[in-house]
Formats: C-alpha cells, sequence, structure tokens
C-alpha cells in the first residue's frame, strides 16, 4: 500500500479515494504494507483516540513497547488528547527510559503531564478563572438558545476544567459512536441540522463563536467532533504548540517532527479535529493520517489510512531506522538553510559556505569523497605552525570510498539552524550529516550510508560480516610548538544493498607527547559511550540555546526572505566563530579557509566583537582575553621601536609578535612592500576599543576599571602618549594607514588620530583615580595630548579632513570610474589612485561607526555626502559600515542596496575569494548594520537606545541579544517598535526622552520619519 | 592496420618568412607530438632550400594558393597549419592575404608566424589569454589540450574586463593570488599558472610574453576579420614577435 499525498479537490474528483486505506488493508487482509517515508524523525506528535487506539477498551501494549523504545531511543513523543491523563495514561502505561521523553497533553490543550519512570507528573494546567467559567457557562446557554430557536434540540452535556460541551444529536442511539462511524454520524447530523434550516456544522460553529464572544471570550477555541460542539479556552492547537515549544528548545523543528492524527480533513465544513495540531511552528513537520478521512485530506498532509495499526507500523519503521543508523534527517526549510554550489570549479566556494565551527574548533564541508578540486580543512582555534600559518588538523570526514567510484551525487547543504552539515541523495547515493559539536567542544561525528560496496565493512577490508568496529585511531599533524591530534572511531554496517558508518571523533591540541593523544582517546571513550544520536541531540540543544539568544527575523517583500537567510548566514558564522571560555584568536577568515594564515587583525576587534558582545558575551570576553595575553608581546614591540605601552600588531598569530609580510614578489619577481604592518597602527586604539565596546553592552564595567581590559586600554594610551609629535603646540600622527589603504602613509589620519584621542582620554579616566602621584601627572599629560590632537575637522567645509593634505587631491569620484564596488587599485594602479580622493573604504565615516559621541555632532550627514560618493567599496569591510551610517542617518533605502552587497558578499562570492574562507568581518557588520543602522541601537551610558528606520521593502526587523546581563528583543516595523526584555530597562526611543520599563515588553509608537530626528 | 600519425603542415613560400615557418613548425611538431610536412603551392619559380635545409617531405600543391592550402589543411591527418603572416614588420595589416584566406577559412589550429619573429625556439610554454568566462574559454581548452603532448606548460592570461575586475580586494597581493587559483579552477584547471592584469590585452601579452618566457601565444577568435572585429587577434599578431596559434571559435561573438 501506497502512501498518498491527496489533496480535498483531487478527493472529491474521485468517489473512490474514500476509505482507500481501509479498503487495501481490508484487501491485504490487515492494514498493508507501509513503505517507509525515507525519514527519520526526532519528535513524535499523535492524536489519541482514533489515531493510537481504536477505543478505550483497546489493548494498548504494543504501542507501549514501541514509545518506550522510541524514548530509549532518543526521539520525543507528545500524545495528544481530548481526554482526561487517567485515561490515557491508564490505557498506555508507558514509562520510558532514556533520552527520549514522553508528554501526555489532554484535556483538549488544557493539561501537560511528563511521564516518568514512575508515573505522570503534571508540567502545566490551563485553568479557568472564575470570570472564564461564568463566560463559558453563558456562551453555552447562549449556544443552546439560539440553536433551539432554530428548532434544533442541543443540550449542554459537560462543564469540564475550562470547556462546555454540547449535544447537537443527544439521542440514546447516538450515545458514544465509535469512529469507523464518522459517515454514518455525519449523515445523521447532518439530516438533522438541515431539517431546522441550519446548512452545516460550520454554521453551528459560527452560532457558537459568536455566542462565546458576546459571553466576552474573544479567543474561545470552538470544536467539534461532529456530534458535540464545544466551547474551551484550549484546544489541540495548545498542546501542538507546547509540544512543538519544547521540541524547538532543543532544535527539533520542521521535518525532524511527524504529526499523525486521523482527522484532518474537514467533515461537515468544519475543519478536521486533528488539523488544529498543526500550528504555524509545525507547519513544516511531515504530517500524516491514519484516519478514514471522508472529505479527504487538505494540501501538504499524507493520507495512510489504516488507523491505529498503521500509527505503529510508522512507529515500529522509525525504531527500524534507528537501530540501522540511517542519516538523521536535517530540516531543509529554506529560511534555514544554505545550498552549496555543485559546479566542481566552484568547490572551494562550496567548502568555505559549507565550514562549520564551535568557536574552538572549525572545518570546511569538504566531500567525504574529497576530489583533486578540493581544499579541506580542520583547524583549532590559536594553533599556529611555528611560522605563524595555521596549522591545518587532520582531515577527519574522508571515508576513503575508492576513486574508482566516482564523485558521488546528491546536493549539500548547511542548516544553520542546527549546525549541521547534510548531503541529500536518492536511493542508496552517498548521504551524510556531520557536525562539530556546540555542546561538547573537543567532540564531532559523521554519519554517512550508501552503497555497501563502498561503505560497508567488507568494502573497508574489516572482518565481523554485517557489522563492525573500526578500531579507533589517532591521527596527528604539528611538529612544532602546537600539534593537533584527532582520535577516532567507526561503526559498520550494512542492509542489503546499504551500508552506514557512524564516525565519532575527538580533537586536543598541545605541545604535543603522550598526554595529548591520552586525552583525545579518553574524550573519544567519553564520547562514544553517549553515541551519535545523544551527541547530536545535545548539539541541536546547544544551537537551539545560541539562536535564541541571537534571533534574527527580517520579514516583507522583494528580496526580504535571502535578507533574512544572509542575516541568519552572517549570525551563524559569528556564533561559530569564538570560543566562549579562555582565549579567542578569531581570524579574518575565521577556521573556515587558510587565507592570510588565519592570521588576526582589527577585523576581529572592530567588526566580529561588537556583535558578539551582543549575541554571545562570553565569546566577546574570549576574544579579548587573546589581546590580554599578548600584551606582553605588544609591550615588546613598542619598547623595540623606542615607544612606551603597548603597540599591537596589524597581523597576529599565536605569539602575539607582528607576522604581517613586509614584502611580496611581483610578477617579474620584484619585491613589493605592504606596508599595512608598518603604517596601520590605529589597530592600537581598536583593540582598546573593543575593550570599552565589551563593557558598554555587557555593563561589566569592572572589566575596563580593575580588570584585564584595563590594562588593554591604559597601555594602549601608553604608546599614543609616546608615539604622537607635537608642533608647535599641536599634537600630530605621521606616517600612518587609516582603515583607506589606498593612501598608505599619511600625516594626521583623522580615524587614526580621533581613535587615538578617545584611547588617551579614557586611558586618562582609568589612570586618574590610583591616587599615584606619576599617574595623576600621567593622566594629565594625555588629557592635554589629546586636547592638541589635531582630528581634520575643517570648519569652513564642516567636514573631517580624511588626512592632511586629502582635500588638495585629484576630486575624483568613484562613479566616474566604475560602479562601486570596485578594487580601484587594480583598476586605475595603485599610484593613480593614491593621488586621488577615491577611498577604499569607510575611513572618516569610520569613526562615526565607532565613535558617534567623539565627532563633531551634525557632521554624520556631510560626511556621508562627502565620502560616500569617494568610496569603491574596494574592501569587503566597507558596504555593511556605510550600510550602518545611511540607516542612521535616515536614508534606509540606499542602505538596504549596501547591506545587500555585504550580506551576499560570500554567498554569491563577489569578491570572487571566498574560496580562502568566509570574511567575518563583513558578517560582523552585517550584524552590526542592522543593529546599529537600522535598528539604530546604541548602549548608552544608563540606557539603551532604539531608533529604527526600516527600508521599504522590509515589514519588520526582529533582533535578539545580550544588553548588560538579560536577553533582550527588539522588534520594529515602520509604525512601532516592541521590546522584550526580563528585567527593568531604561530605553531611549526614536529620540524620546528616557523612560525606564517594567519587563517583559513595551510597544512603543514610532513618529513618521519626516517628524524624526536625525541621529548624530 | 596502419596508423596513421597527426601531421602539422607548414606552408612556406619562396620568401625569407620560410626559414621561420619551417622551423617553427618543427617545434609545434615536436610540442603535439606530429609529423611535419612542407607543403608549397607551385604559382611560379623560386628556391626551396629552406625546405631542404630542413629535411622534411615536401608536398608541391597547386591551384590558387589560399584554397590548395585550405585543402591540405582538411585531410584529416593534419592538426594544424603553421603559416607566416605574409606581411612586412612594417606593413599596414598583421597579415597577409593568403593567410587570411586560410584562418579564416578553416576549423582547424593555425599557428601565424608574425613579421617580427626573428627565430624559432622550442616551444614549452603557453601563454593563453582567457576572458573569464566559461562559454569563451571551453572552446578554446577543448580545441587546445587535445593538440598538446609531451612537456608544455600553460600560462594563463587574464586581464580585467569590466564583467571580471575585482570588486573588493582587501589584501591586495594575496587576495588576487586566491582570484587567480579560483580563475583556474573554473577555466583553465590544466594551467601552471596564470597573470592577472589590466590593461589593453595585446600590450599586456607582450609585456607578460617577456617577463615569462612565452613560446607561443595561443588566441580563441571568431574567424571575423570585418572592420572592428578580432581586435585582440589583429593586435597582437601586429605587435607579437612570437608565433601565435589561432583556435576557430565560430560561436565566440554570437555569445552573449
Amino acid at each position: 500500500m501506497r502512501v498518498r499525498e491527496c489533496t480535498r479537490a483531487r478527493l472529491r474528483d474521485d468517489d473512490h479515494c474514500l476509505y482507500p486505506a481501509q479498503r487495501r488493508a481490508d484487501d491485504d487482509g490487515g492494514v498493508g504494507s507501509f513503505p517507509s517515508l525515507d525519514e527519520t524523525f526526532d519528535g513524535l506528535v499523535f492524536d489519541w483516540e482514533g489515531t493510537a487506539v481504536v477505543g478505550r477498551e483497546a489493548d494498548a501494549s504494543h504501542l507501549r513497547r514501541s514509545v518506550e523504545a522510541l524514548c530509549r531511543g532518543g526521539v520525543h513523543v507528545f500524545v495528544v488528547s481530548g481526554t482526561n491523563v487517567g485515561d490515557v495514561d491508564g490505557q498506555l502505561r508507558a514509562r520510558p527510559e532514556g533520552r527520549g521523553r514522553l508528554y501526555l497533553c489532554c484535556n483538549r490543550g488544557s493539561e501537560v503531564f511528563e511521564v516518568t519512570e514512575r508515573a505522570p507528573v503534571r508540567v502545566g494546567r490551563r485553568e479557568a478563572t472564575a470570570a472564564e467559567s461564568r463566560a463559558l457557562d453563558r456562551a453555552a446557554a447562549l449556544t443552546v438558545e439560539q440553536l433551539r430557536e432554530r428548532r434544533l434540540d442541543a443540550t449542554v452535556v459537560s462543564g469540564e476544567l475550562n470547556r462546555r460541551t454540547i449535544d447537537l444529536i443527544p439521542l440514546p442511539e447516538r450515545r458514544g459512536p465509535k469512529r469507523a462511524d464518522t459517515r454514518a454520524l455525519l449523515l445523521a447530523v447532518s439530516h438533522r441540522l438541515a431539517a431546522c434550516s441550519i446548512q452545516d456544522l460550520a454554521e453551528v460553529v459560527r452560532i457558537a463563536t459568536e455566542a462565546a464572544q458576546s459571553a466576552g471570550l474573544p479567543d474561545a477555541r470552538i470544536t467539534s467532533d461532529v456530534k458535540r460542539v464545544e466551547i474551551g479556552l484550549t484546544d489541540k492547537s495548545d498542546a501542538a504548540r507546547f509540544a512543538a515549544g519544547w521540541l524547538a528548545d532543543r532544535g527539533v523543528t520542521g521535518r525532524l517532527v511527524l504529526v499523525v492524527g486521523d482527522e484532518f480533513g474537514s467533515i461537515g465544513g468544519v475543519a478536521g479535529n486533528d488539523s488544529l495540531m498543526v500550528v504555524d511552528t509545525l507547519a513544516r513537520a511531515r504530517v500524516v493520517s491514519v484516519g478514514v478521512e471522508p472529505c479527504g485530506v487538505p494540501e501538504g498532509v499524507l493520507h495512510a489510512g489504516g488507523g491505529p495499526p498503521r500509527l505503529l507500523e510508522l512507529l515500529d519503521d522509525q525504531l527500524q531506522r534507528r537501530a540501522s543508523r540511517r542519516v538523521p534527517q536535517v530540516d531543509a526549510d529554506p529560511s534555514w538553510v544554505v545550498v552549496l554550489p555543485a559546479d566542481p570549479a566552484k568547490e572551494r566556494v562550496a567548502e568555505a559556505l559549507g565550514a562549520l565551527g564551535n568557536g574552538w574548533a572549525g572545518m570546511r564541508g569538504s566531500r567525504e569523497d574529497p576530489g583533486p578540486e578540493g581544499s579541506p580543512l580542520f583547524a583549532v582555534a590559536g594553533a599556529y605552525e611555528d611560522d605563524g600559518l595555521l596549522l591545518h588538523g587532520p582531515i577527519w570526514t574522508d571515508l576513503a570510498i575508492p576513486a574508482a567510484h566516482g564523485p558521488q551525487p546528491g546536493t549539500r547543504l548547511v542548516d544553520l539552524r542546527t549546525g549541521t552539515l547534510a548531503r541529500l541523495a536518492g536511493g542508496t547515493a552517498l548521504r551524510s550529516v556531520r557536525f562539530l559539536s556546540a555542546a561538547s567542544p573537543h567532540v564531532m561525528a559523521l554519519r554517512a550510508e550508501g552503497r555497501a560496496a563502498h561503505l560497508g565493512p567488507a568494502a573497508s577490508g574489516l572482518a565481523g560480516g554485517r557489522t563492525a568496529e573500526r578500531p579507533s585511531s589517532l591521527a596527528r599533524s604539528g611538529r612544532g610548538r602546537h600539534q593537533v591530534v584527532v582520535a577516532s572511531a567507526d561503526h559498520l554496517s550494512e542492509q542489503g544493498e546499504r551500508a552506514a558508518v557512524e564516525r565519532i571523533a575527538t580533537w586536543e591540541t598541545g605541545v604535543g607527547g603522550r598526554s595529548l593523544d591520552d586525552r583525545a582517546a579518553g574524550r573519544l571513550a567519553k564520547a562514544s559511550s553517549l553515541g551519535f544520536d545523544g551527541l547530536l541531540a545535545e548539539h541541536r540543544a546547544a544551537w537551539a540555546r545560541r539562536w535564541r539568544d541571537a534571533e534574527i527575523e527580517i520579514g516583507g517583500s522583494a528580496g526580504a526572505e535571502e535578507d533574512q537567510l544572509a542575516a541568519r548566514f552572517a549570525g551563524f558564522h559569528l556564533l561559530c566563530s569564538a570560543a566562549d571560555a579562555g582565549e579567542a584568536a578569531v581570524g579574518a577568515r575565521g577556521l573556515t579557509g587558510d587565507a592570510y594564515g588565519g592570521h588576526v587583525f582589527w577585523d576581529a576587534d572592530v567588526f566580529v566583537l561588537p556583535a558578539l558582545a551582543a549575541l554571545h558575551p562570553r565569546a566577546a570576553r574570549a576574544m579579548l582575553e587573546y589581546r590580554v595575553r599578548r600584551l606582553p608581546a605588544a609591550r615588546a614591540e613598542a619598547a623595540a621601536r623606542g615607544m612606551l605601552g603597548a603597540r599591537f600588531p596589524w597581523e597576529s598569530a599565536g605569539d602575539g609578535s607582528d607576522v604581517t609580510p613586509r614584502v611580496v614578489r611581483g610578477p617579474r619577481g620584484e619585491p613589493i612592500p605592504i606596508r599595512t604592518g608598518i603604517r596601520e597602527e590605529h589597530i592600537v586604539a581598536d583593540v582598546a576599543w573593543a575593550a570599552a565596546c565589551y563593557a558598554a553592552w555587557t555593563g561589566d564595567q569592572a572589566y575596563v576599571t580593575e580588570g584585564p581590559g584595563r590594562d588593554l586600554i591604559v597601555e594602549t594610551a601608553r604608546y599614543w602618549s609616546s608615539r604622537i609629535r607635537v608642533d608647535r603646540g599641536r599634537a600630530h600622527l605621521y606616517g600612518v594607514m587609516g582603515p583607506d589603504e589606498y593612501h598608505e602613509t599619511v600625516d594626521d589620519n583623522a580615524f587614526t588620530n580621533v581613535m587615538a584621542r578617545w584611547n588617551l582620554s579614557r586611558g586618562a579616566e582609568l589612570l586618574a583615580p590610583t591616587g599615584r602621584r606619576e599617574d595623576g601627572r600621567g593622566a594629565a599629560h594625555w588629557r592635554q595630548l589629546a586636547a592638541s590632537l589635531v582630528d581634520g575637522w575643517d570648519r569652513d567645509r564642516e567636514l573631517y579632513e580624511q588626512f592632511s593634505g586629502y582635500f588638495d587631491l585629484e576630486p575624483l569620484l568613484a562613479a566616474d570610474v566604475a560602479r562601486a564596488p570596485f578594487a580601484a587599485d587594480v583598476l586605475l594602479g595603485a599610484s593613480r589612485v593614491a593621488r586621488s580622493q577615491l577611498i577604499k573604504q569607510a575611513d572618516v565615516l569610520m569613526l562615526h561607526h565607532l565613535l558617534p559621541t567623539a565627532v563633531v555632532p551634525g557632521s554624520l550627514a556631510p560626511c556621508l555626502d562627502f565620502y560616500e560618493p569617494r568610496t569603491a567599496h574596494g574592501s569587503s569591510l566597507s558596504p555593511a559600515v556605510s550600510a550602518s551610517l545611511l540607516a542612521r542617518a535616515g536614508r534606509p533605502d540606499r542602505a538596504l542596496m549596501l547591506y545587500r552587497l555585504a550580506a551576499r558578499l560570500d554567498l554569491d562570492d563577489l569578491t570572487g575569494t571566498t574560496a580562502g574562507g568566509l570574511h567575518l568581518a563583513t558578517m560582523g557588520g552585517v550584524w552590526q548594520a542592522l543593529a546599529y543602522g537600522f535598528l539604530g541601537l546604541r548602549a548608552l551610558p544608563q540606557a539603551l537606545m532604539v531608533d529604527p528606520h526600516l527600508p521599504g521593502p522590509w515589514s519588520v526587523l526582529s533582533l535578539g541579544f545580550h544588553f548588560r546581563g538579560q536577553r533582550v528583543t527588539v522588534r520594529a516595523t515602520h509604525h512601532d517598535v516592541t521590546v522584550r526584555f526580563e528585567s527593568a530597562l531604561t530605553l531611549v526611543v526614536a529620540g524620546k526622552e528616557p523612560e525606564e520599563y517594567a519587563p517583559p515588553c513595551v510597544v512603543v509608537a514610532l513618529p513618521p520619519p519626516d517628524a524624526r530626528r536625525t541621529r548624530p | 592496420m596502419t596508423v596513421r600519425r597527426n601531421t602539422v603542415l607548414a606552408a612556406v613560400g619562396t620568401g625569407a618568412s620560410a626559414r621561420i615557418v619551417l622551423a617553427t613548425a618543427i617545434e609545434v611538431g615536436r610540442a603535439t607530438g606530429a609529423e611535419v610536412e612542407a607543403v608549397h603551392v607551385e604559382e611560379g619559380a623560386g628556391g626551396l632550400d629552406a625546405v631542404a635545409h630542413a629535411a622534411l617531405p615536401l608536398r608541391r600543391l597547386t591551384g590558387r594558393t589560399g584554397h590548395a592550402l585550405l585543402a591540405a589543411l582538411d585531410a584529416e591527418d593534419v592538426i594544424a597549419m603553421v603559416i607566416g603572416a605574409g606581411v612586412t614588420p612594417c606593413g599596414g595589416h598583421p597579415v597577409g592575404e593568403t593567410t587570411l584566406h586560410v584562418v579564416t577559412g578553416t576549423s582547424k589550429p593555425v599557428v601565424v608566424v608574425p613579421p617580427a619573429a626573428v627565430a624559432a625556439r622550442p616551444i614549452r610554454r603557453f601563454l593563453l589569454p582567457l576572458e573569464g568566462d566559461e562559454a569563451s574559454s571551453r572552446p578554446v581548452l577543448d580545441a587546445l589540450l587535445p593538440l598538446l603532448a609531451g612537456d608544455v606548460e600553460l600560462v594563463v592570461l587574464h586581464a580585467f574586463t569590466e564583467a571580471t575586475l575585482p570588486r573588493m580586494l582587501d589584501r591586495p597581493s594575496r587576495d588576487l593570488a586566491l582570484l587567480g587559483r579560483e580563475f583556474l579552477a573554473s577555466h583553465c584547471p590544466p594551467a601552471a599558472r596564470i597573470e592577472l592584469r589590466s590593461g589593453p590585452v595585446a600590450d599586456i601579452v607582450s609585456e607578460v610574453s617577456e617577463e615569462q618566457g612565452i613560446d607561443m601565444v595561443v588566441l580563441g577568435w571568431s574567424q571575423d576579420s570585418s572592420k572592428g572585429r578580432a581586435q585582440v587577434v589583429r593586435a597582437v599578431l601586429s605587435s607579437s614577435s612570437l608565433p601565435v596559434l589561432l583556435l576557430p571559435d565560430r560561436q565566440r561573438d554570437q555569445r552573449p
């Protein structure tokens, strides 16, 4: 017997389709065979009466065994029933053990019981208040009165808990009809209604709904099982919502959930009772009807028929799949998955886009059957070769499929919601799922299935018949100070033509030696005891927690869906990028590729860290710890240059020394100097700014006043105090390079100078209170230097000059040359560009982005007007910052164009360099554009500022984040902003006065855009 | 059964270029693993000392020169022809009438020895300018790769166009290396390396040829020699001192 996906329309056209399952079941002398759905579910929600059991007297022992076995295997089961817990539990009597949970959602969603090893324990109950009870009574009485006015004899038959039931056919012969009699019952009720000029059940429901509203119950739930109509405060949708929410908290969503009922199709014009289980949060679940469904099933519901025996088949099939270690399901929700390019020429791009990470380690999405076009990478954060290049760890995902079998077909996708990389394929082609555990950072796992000839124990040269364990093995890389060891073990099995491989692996890093091996092996033993399914469940749950704290939602039209996916892609990789303890070395490409040798740039401090300070504060702290632990190296670098304090290098790796290449060879072998390491000194202030940013968002001011962050700010300020030159009463920074790297050696770069000024001032604030005389003198000196440091502000032009002499350069606009973005240095040559006003990326404007209160008030708009047309956006860092500023300045539609450029940068490989790894700083910029730009968030000393400017195509933008110890969600539309929070919060919304609000939520109407003040 | 070997034809006349055409053809034969045969269309008296000196078999053809050469090139075993440009270095056109007739009339590769060529040398390193789109790269590779045999090296040259100009270069030298690697992966995996440049292609071809010790330039072209077409081919033939391998791709100009 085949599962059919029927629509109601089809069924109406085909009378023979009525009772299809039952008829076939009869033909087969049972319920017939049931083909596998070829899906493995982790959550199971099923209706009780008619779906799980035929009646209250039915034997449920098979069901009990199946449910208990599923729970042992880690499946979470939710039984949804209209009856009470005593009836359900008395019949099911399941007492599950293991990871999976069993919940009984009884009384039409009014009560929820968790079934423990001993008994059901109530965990939730929706009770009617006295007022609601009175309203329910009134509603029921009004309904009966209305029906009687139509000459229909109906009676209120029960008033349990939070509902009232009205019997539409209170006749002795119609008491307690069986499910199989539904069609006959429907005919009887329809005749009875028709006799009273009532069109159908839908009209009865409408009468009851209006009665409930008249009685003061605007959200009453009206349901009907044909014989009865119920007016209640809850229904199956509440049970389904509970299940969906509980499962979602564990990362079990969408197609990982199976919903089974027997009444999804409409009956008598009323939607089937079980259709209530298909709530919005289960909209992507697999839904199967085992019922008769006389009028067909709604679109998207599989009609299997067969009643309760069919449910048992479904459950047993799931048990079989788990026993066979089939590759787990991935919910291919288009708003959460990124499909990787299939073109072999784009394999390295696919590998970068398919990268996974947990902050501690990362790996590219290389194939399990790698070809020559790939460039696989497994790397551990902070593990570098002695020459300062990222250490490549052992590749642990290779399944060693003989090359003779050729490349395997299939679609690869990353599920951002659960942090898994999946390979989908039909038949016995290679499928796989892998992850780097977000719950256990040293653990990773892969499960694959394919042809036995490729993957089976025999093909792998293992004895043992249909199953075999490959002994655990150790692989090692690195010979210097850092080594990476990977321990792994395989379980191989085969069944018919299909074989499965399950690999659990653990990594360790350190100086090498036996202890490293032992630690990796010890971790492997521990991980293996939990098993692949257990590890995956932990991992999914950990990602669910991450996303709960970092939700991103963009709604609207004209590309909003793509904007949302791109934003989630950025959020995902930001959350993958940094460990949440110890130190986190976040390279410009993270661990998604080895471009730039995994070196750490200002990208980490200024682009990634601000996002993580809000999304994952502990990770931001770990990023700062990376800088703190390299203060000695930064001090040494300053001293080597005859300076005081600490000079952080433009590029750093393991030991904190400057690893910026000084020269590269040109096509003729000629040396081309790289000056960023020598000139781009603003990174010194950027590191200090990052510490202050962390403190501002987390509220952890102690980190900078007395914690490790203090040294980051004070020692960098000390560096500037020795780096600055005073000339005729004005302080200068000569021979620097700003973020605009088209102008390599300039004097008094506005960005560098104002950042240094801020750094000196902040350093003086921290130095002054020590009470030591030399600190007092030092603080005073720093303040004086800060006050005298030129900043490029041109009063006449009302603009900042990017550096001394910039206004005298050829006034070339980007539009005069090409359509931005473009690499102007390639197009025009470096020397020509250096003679012009063309700039690579925001430079003066970067000041408005990082230090909005340290620039001249009102200078954002004129600086945008002047510098934006001169910006080629020839850096991946540029578009997002401009988007943020344009949105802040009330130009959200122009901002959206640049936002999209940034958000799609890697997804569309706009730079042509994604193959070398993803641009993490751009992703940080994307989040900042959403938060600082479109939502207008800013961490003020005493409040959170919210000032949304949404572009036309977006109807809603919602971000979740941490702010000073509590979780906050800001949801903005064009008309209002809703802020959810956990404890008292002071908000400054759209330029209004600060106001403290009580949790959990406040909605503030926004003034029209033309009535709003532009932010400075 | 006799296995017939591939043949490269050297189209020689009685002019001064015959010697270098023959020498080039011998090197092309080495690079392609083909036999070399000289062909000469008898139009009048004239010595063919160069052929004798090269110890190559000579086949005398009759008829109108261009047509006779095309007919010889059409033979199944012939994989390419080497021919002189047919003009003097100071001439106003890149190729003479006969050569133009051959290169526009055949579907097979033709090596044109430009008037500025001074001496033939072993052909091991090919410069292959590519535009950076699959549609134009694929036919060139499909035509070129089967020709090559033995120890040869492909150097790809890409002159950035409006469509291929990098949009962003965060760390220019390192990003260009990445871009180059990906360009090769997409358009010419067998190539040993790539040069990415900006500017007029013909100028860059000369520049890179000199820098990289190139032995032969390879150009795909539409065989449309009408005014305003085949600008790169014209420019390279006019300025290059290296033999130029022209690979016909009639669809080239029809593609969007």
